[in-house]
């Protein structure tokens, strides 16, 4: 951090600036007390409770946590959302890198660039029906096109070992774009020197790419992971408008068994114990992530 | 420092409260179109119904001076979020319409008015309906919570130039059979009906079941969440079985039963044989009308809401068979309705039922019945629809043979409708998919009752 | 990193493209190499990926309904017609709409887009200016409680929307703001989590000297963020702005909820009644690609008015 290292220069104010950050912080505060902090501690006072949406919430303790380690469909949903967030992140990654180093090395072109963006244009429940329509089993462009490779057709959407791959796969395709810019714009801090010295030395891109590009993109990539990770979790609307959970309980991610139990079954208690779960699935990993790569964070400099 | 904090922030956020609050008060109270108690809020999901009812809405202004219905139409998978959330923050509409699966849950959370107490539709009684619609619609403590408006029943579509094609006459398809054993006259229809990708018809020697061009039957999904309705609940309705102990609020399920299940691994057994797609093949996205069109099935079942978009299709010859004769010697059709309710949020009870009775009455199903999408409730109302059909080419006797007939098997009712279809929904799909067994919905069966016995006390 | 090398990064301008083109033809030498075809290849490929999609959005919206379903996989619009274009401005009559598998709604298609950029605007403006102040108390500032406050807002970025949703709509509801466009844009526009962080990054890496020497000079802190802080990052708050609007533009659950009539109704909202209808039909879909498209167009053209700034210079330069 900037601040760390104490100017030199001497300043006739104090060097407590509480005041002044306050009012800073204030418009921010307000909103973030209003419409997240608040409704989140009420959130989790609801999770004690017994609370159908329109009567007045009962306090049950710990009922909706006994209920929830013993609920099969909500380990279901932690596995099934665990599954998602892997290939969706691994797969959003290297294929991200694998442009941002490309617009990177091959190309400036501004066209390309806005071009790889266009996906994140289109909004997700609109992604999610396109997608329906092209990767449906029988009348879809996409099995069709597998169809010509002389492959059997694929059930994406209906196979229970292939919705939650296609469902993140359709969220790469949304997303890669745009986390290749944030990793397009972390390459751009690297020093041309530490590439030029790489090719004095005479390494293979391959080698470069190994040795300079990833070890110096490192704390970028964190930052670009622990985003992209979080709102990975989050998943609900492609799964909504695909396949609503099914076929069985394959896809039934965390979100959306959440909502249901909320909109659909009116059991708000338990539904706001399912979220404090995802909450604390979310900051444990968040802060694993970030000790992580706090602890290999390198620097050329 | 804390302390002082959160204070100073209490207090700002105080503050910008009012301040807010006082810049909008002037507008405030209007801001939403609810607020004025004459104009009355109807809410209804089906975009094809809002021109009828819009007529409706007209012709009611006229008789009802200073009242105005004022019609949203929201689709179907966020008109229930948005009604749910407007129960919570009192926006909810005055009326709207209501769902057999959902109003259960309504009538336990105390949001709807029971019309009874309502002076304009106090006296809609439910023998001016076709049997049973209006009962439906009492509660559990004996009052009326919805205004019958439409009802449906279900059958087969198909183009009459491919069953001609096959050899299959008019004659053959409405006179089926069926029973769980080998499926009677009706899998022999299916199955020739099938084509595999060679041109071999399904029950020809050489039929390859895995590379099917044309199924004899279309698949609609599980089915598991509603009772079959549009699978396999006409079939198992002619076993004498029924899902609950009574309906409606029935509080003991039948699931464990023998003959149900014979007829489940009978009906997914289909999808085994080839002449109905397998749950992998279309999934839930693609239904039975997205399989006819196509030219994938040659027989559709679907419900009677769904005639005007089957016949809109171009380049079909459409026919409508009705649903076979059973072990009980009858056919029989799953029998489901839609109503009109009130909510406790409005400004204007009285008006509101003055709408609701008018909806209800035959002025308005007659003109619901001339728009032809729907057979409302009412028998005049239901006459004028076939009527109109008729006009049309369409012949709908295997829709309303069920109500001549008194075939007509009412879906069931129960509390806790949600929880119910999130243990049935998944497990049928497993069934269907062949990861379970039907044997294995007597142990659900015996979850369920638990959870009703539990839910009661 | 040297004060030099940092001036550079945040003028927008000095990275223009032809000199980094310029740079990387000289940096990976002109002559052909197998590396490099393969490389375009897969680049070749991935934009065919990227932009299939459109061109089936294109060919579906071009399409009338019934042919859709009857040739579904023709690579051309089957039955080729306007009409679902016709459909989203809302010029087509009702009854037409109806038949040919629409929704037979009246939209007013310009009003919803002026919503949108209303809401869009708001919600960028306001969650710009108020993060990038928050966020220069969070990085050029020294108090007590920086770090827990900062926390608390990072915190707020792992939030379910379950929580959030209902309190928000009652909230909203209480300060008389339903179906008002205020009320759509309120919650997102005094705050979002990742904009703190996001500017909070760039804001720390502006090397303390020059601020410093500000003061000296008689500025007071709030006016070196004014003159000082902000004009620095024009490139990061570009970006952020840009993507804040994207985001904004196309949220739909939340307006959904706000608005009741067409005076609030934004585009992503009217345009939905071209989605599932009834639980049984299927959704009007050569009238819901061209909404779609639509839709998109908008930003689109944002996008390319502000691509050069935004793409040459997201703000992460140097995060440590």
């Amino acid at each position: 951090m900037a601040s760390t290292l104490t100017p030199p220069v001497p300043t006739r104010r104090p060097k407590d600036d509480t005041a002044l950050a306050l009012a800073f912080i204030l418009p921010a505060l307000l909103g973030f007390v209003a419409f997240l902090l608040w409704p989140t501690l009420r959130g989790i006072y609801l999770s004690f409770t017994s609370y159908n949406l329109l009567t007045p919430p009962k306090w049950v303790g710990l009922a909706n946590y006994q209920r929830m380690f013993v609920d099969p469909i909500f380990w279901n949903a932690v596995k099934v959302t665990l599954e998602y967030v892997i290939i969706n992140i691994a797969l959003q990654t290297v294929v991200a890198l694998l442009i941002a180093v490309l617009m990177d090395r091959l190309t400036k072109s501004t066209l390309v660039r806005g071009l790889v963006l266009t996906p994140y244009l289109v909004s997700n429940v609109v992604v999610a029906m396109v997608f329906l329509w092209i990767l449906d089993a029988q009348l879809g462009i996409g099995n069709q096109f597998l169809a010509w490779l002389g492959v059997d057709p694929i059930g994406f959407f209906t196979e229970e070992k292939w919705v939650i791959p296609t469902i993140a796969l359709v969220n790469v395709w949304r997303h890669m774009g745009y986390t290749a810019l944030l990793i397009f714009a972390g390459l751009q801090t690297i020093p041309q020197t530490a590439y030029e010295a790489a090719k004095v030395d005479g390494a293979s891109e391959w080698k470069t790419f190994w040795r300079i590009t990833l070890p110096l993109l490192r704390p970028i990539l964190a930052l670009v992971l622990i985003m992209t990770v979080i709102g990975s979790f989050q998943v609900f609307d492609t799964v909504a408008v695909t396949t609503a959970g099914g076929p069985v309980n394959s896809s039934r991610v965390l979100q959306h068994y959440i909502y249901t139990m909320a909109f659909g079954r009116f059991q708000f208690g338990y539904a706001s114990a399912l979220s404090v779960a995802l909450l604390v699935l979310l900051m444990v990993i968040t802060v694993i992530q970030y000790r992580l790569t706090r602890a290999g964070e390198t620097d050329l400099n | 420092m804390n302390n002082r904090f959160a204070r100073a922030a209490m207090a700002a956020a105080t503050a910008f409260g009012l301040v807010l609050t006082g810049c909008s008060s002037s507008s405030g109270d209007d801001a939403t179109q609810s607020s004025s108690s004459n104009v009355i809020d109807y809410w209804l999901w089906d975009s094809a119904q809002q021109p009828g009812y819009q007529k409706c809405a007209d012709a009611f202004a006229q008789q009802n001076p200073g009242l105005t219905v004022n019609i949203t139409q929201i689709g179907w998978d966020d008109y229930w979020t948005k009604l749910t959330a407007g129960f919570i923050a009192d926006e909810a509409p005055d009326v709207f319409t209501n769902h057999l699966s959902k109003y259960a849950q309504f009538v336990d959370l105390g949001v709807l008015l029971p019309l009874d107490d309502l002076g304009p539709t106090s006296g809609i009684t439910s023998s001016d309906y076709q049997e049973g619609l209006g009962d439906l619609w009492v509660g559990q403590d004996g009052k009326r919570y919805g205004a019958p408006k439409d009802w449906d029943t279900i059958a087969y579509f198909y183009d009459a130039k491919v069953t001609e094609k096959a050899g299959i006459t008019k004659a053959q398809l409405d006179s089926m059979t069926w029973n769980p054993d080998d499926g009677g006259t009706f899998e022999d229809v299916i199955a020739h009906l099938t084509v595999d990708t060679k041109g071999v018809r399904g029950d020809e020697p050489g039929f390859d079941k895995n590379h099917v061009a044309v199924y004899g039957l279309a698949s609609d999904g599980s089915g598991g969440e509603n009772f079959g309705q549009t699978q396999w609940g006409a079939y198992t309705a002619t076993l004498g079985w029924t899902a609950t102990d009574k309906n409606p609020w029935g509080t003991h399920f039948n699931l464990d039963d023998a003959n149900f299940q014979k007829a489940i691994d009978w009906y997914y057994g289909l999808a085994q044989k080839g002449y109905m797609p397998k749950y992998s093949t279309f999934g839930k996205s693609s239904g039975s009308y997205a399989q006819f069109a196509a030219g994938k099935a040659a027989l559709a079942m679907n419900g009677s809401w769904m005639i005007s978009s089957f016949a809109s299709l171009e380049d079909v010859d459409l026919e409508i068979a009705p649903t076979p004769v059973g072990p009980s010697g009858d056919r029989s059709s799953p029998f489901n309705g839609l109503a009109d309710s009130i909510t406790k949020f409005t400004d204007n009870a009285d008006g509101s039922a003055k709408w609701v009775a008018y909806m209800a009455s035959d002025a308005c199903q007659n003109v619901i019945g001339e728009s032809g999408v729907v057979f409302p409730a009412r028998p005049a109302g239901t006459a004028r629809s076939v009527a109109v059909r008729k006009e049309a080419g369409i012949d709908v006797t295997p829709f309303t043979v069920h109500i001549t007939d008194g075939t007509t098997k009412l879906l069931n009712v129960v509390n806790n409708a949600a929880d119910l279809a999130a243990l049935t929904g998944p497990e049928f799909d497993a069934i269907y998919i062949g990861s379970k067994k039907a044997s294995d919905l007597t142990e659900l069966n015996g979850q369920i009752n638990k959870l009703f016995e539990y839910a009661s006390k | 990193m040297s004060t030099t090398t940092v001036t550079d990064e945040f003028e927008p301008e000095a990275v223009d493209s032809y000199e980094s083109e310029l740079l990387a033809s000289a940096r990976t030498g002109k002559k052909f190499s197998w590396g490099k075809a393969v490389a375009w290849l897969v680049m070749g490929v991935i934009l065919l990926i990227t932009l299939f999609p459109f061109y089936w959005i294109l060919r579906t919206a071009l399409s009338t309904n019934p042919s859709l379903i009857a040739n579904p996989t023709q690579f051309t619009p089957p039955d080729a017609s306007l009409d679902s274009f016709r459909r989203v401005f809302g010029t087509q009559t009702g009854e037409a709409a109806l038949a040919a598998g629409g929704s037979g709604q009246k939209i007013d298609f310009w009003k919803y887009l002026l919503n949108s950029v209303v809401v869009a605007t708001l919600v960028t403006a306001g969650q710009v200016f108020f993060s990038a102040m928050a966020a220069y108390a969070f990085s050029r500032l020294k108090w007590k409680g920086r770090d827990f406050f900062y926390g608390l807002f990072l915190a707020g970025l792992m939030v379910p929307l379950i929580f959030t949703f209902l309190p928000n709509f009652v909230l909203i509801k209480q300060l008389g703001l339903l179906d008002n466009l205020l009320g759509i844009a309120l919650p997102t526009m005094m705050m979002s989590p990742f904009a703190v962080f996001f500017l909070r990054q760039f804001f720390s890496n502006i090397p303390m000297e020059l601020e410093e020497a500000a003061l000296l000079d008689g500025s007071s802190k709030i006016r070196n963020f004014f003159t000082l802080i902000l004009p620095m990052s024009s490139a990061p708050i570009a970006t952020l702005g840009i993507l804040t609007y994207i985001g904004a533009w196309n949220d739909y659950f939340w307006p959904l909820m706000v608005s009741y009539t067409d005076t609030s109704r934004v585009l992503t909202v009217g345009l939905a009644i071209f989605r599932s209808q009834t639980p049984q039909t299927g959704p009007d879909w050569a009238g819901l690609m061209a909404a779609t498209l639509v839709a998109a167009l908008p930003m689109l053209v944002l996008f390319a008015l502000f691509a050069k700034r935004i793409v040459n210079s997201i703000g992460f330069s140097g995060i440590k």
